[in-house]
């Protein structure tokens, strides 16, 4: 065994380090996925679908034995502006908050973004009504 | 921990100073109605913690159900309550919000960007 794969197997924080270049083919879609292109040395999510796998427990250990598809729930702003998805496993219920890629699929991470905005928890009704009762004095 | 007063069901946020009353039979939230902050009590594994839980993101989990997702400033855990009956419904509607502010790309670039990556990406204005 030379002396990189050494460090890769017994290194915990071999790949917080070190970029990540392998290939994969994502579980949920198909998507061939590549390392290259996405703006980061540490992809985490398919650019496609922007699903993840459950791998991690501290970033870049590959320590989980969860292994469960982390589905996207939401996008939230980060203190520099930037975007980043919240992931949840769905087998354990883990939440993570992972970078956007340069490459992720704008129109996936958009519908993301206006999913609160089509649904009936907060009713357009609901928002009449408050605005009517801001405006009576 | 949650500010509970002579245990007649006040709720005190710690974070933006509201309070708010509960019924004998209601539960005691679990984040603030007003500023939708919680306080991270222990994290995953059993340990105390402390930090503010601030509200980042709303996520729709049913088309029925919202829940808050909120990030610890403290340790940066990051977990999830469900939205309640007498949450602030503009602090919702602004947290959600947040991002479409501030997109990462130019909003009205999408359908092009789109279609670069093979999907179709309808922007609405129903000319066609």
């Amino acid at each position: 065994m030379n002396r990189e794969n050494k460090k890769r197997k017994y290194d915990k924080k071999y790949y917080r380090t070190h970029p990540c270049t392998d290939s994969f083919t994502c579980k949920i879609c198909g998507w061939p996925v590549v390392s290259a292109g996405a703006g980061t040395n540490h992809r985490n999510h398919c650019p496609n679908c922007l699903y993840s796998i459950h791998l991690d427990n501290e970033p870049g250990d590959r320590e989980s034995e969860c292994h469960g598809r982390m589905e996207p729930i939401g996008v939230w702003v980060r203190k520099n502006g930037e975007w980043a998805i919240i992931h949840r496993c769905i087998r354990c219920g883990k939440i993570s908050s992972n970078r956007v890629a340069a490459d992720d699929n704008p129109m996936k991470l958009m519908a993301l973004a206006m999913r609160p905005f089509g649904s009936s928890v907060i009713s357009r009704n609901e928002i009449r009504e408050m605005t009517l009762s801001m405006e009576e004095r | 921990m949650k500010g509970i007063k002579d245990q007649i069901k006040t709720y005190r946020c710690l974070n933006c100073g509201w309070t708010s009353l509960f019924s004998e039979t209601e539960s005691m939230p679990d984040h603030c109605p007003n500023c939708l902050s919680g306080i991270h009590v222990e994290d995953e594994e059993e340990n105390e913690c402390g930090g503010i839980l601030e509200p980042v993101g709303i996520w729709v989990r049913t088309e029925k159900e919202w829940e808050i997702v909120q990030r610890c400033q403290f340790c940066g855990e990051m977990r999830t309550v469900p939205v309640t009956e007498k949450d602030n419904r503009i602090k919702i509607l602004s947290i959600a919000s947040k991002p479409i502010s501030s997109p990462p790309f130019p909003v009205e670039r999408i359908e092009e960007l789109t279609r670069i990556m093979g999907g179709s990406g309808d922007t609405g204005g129903k000319q066609k």
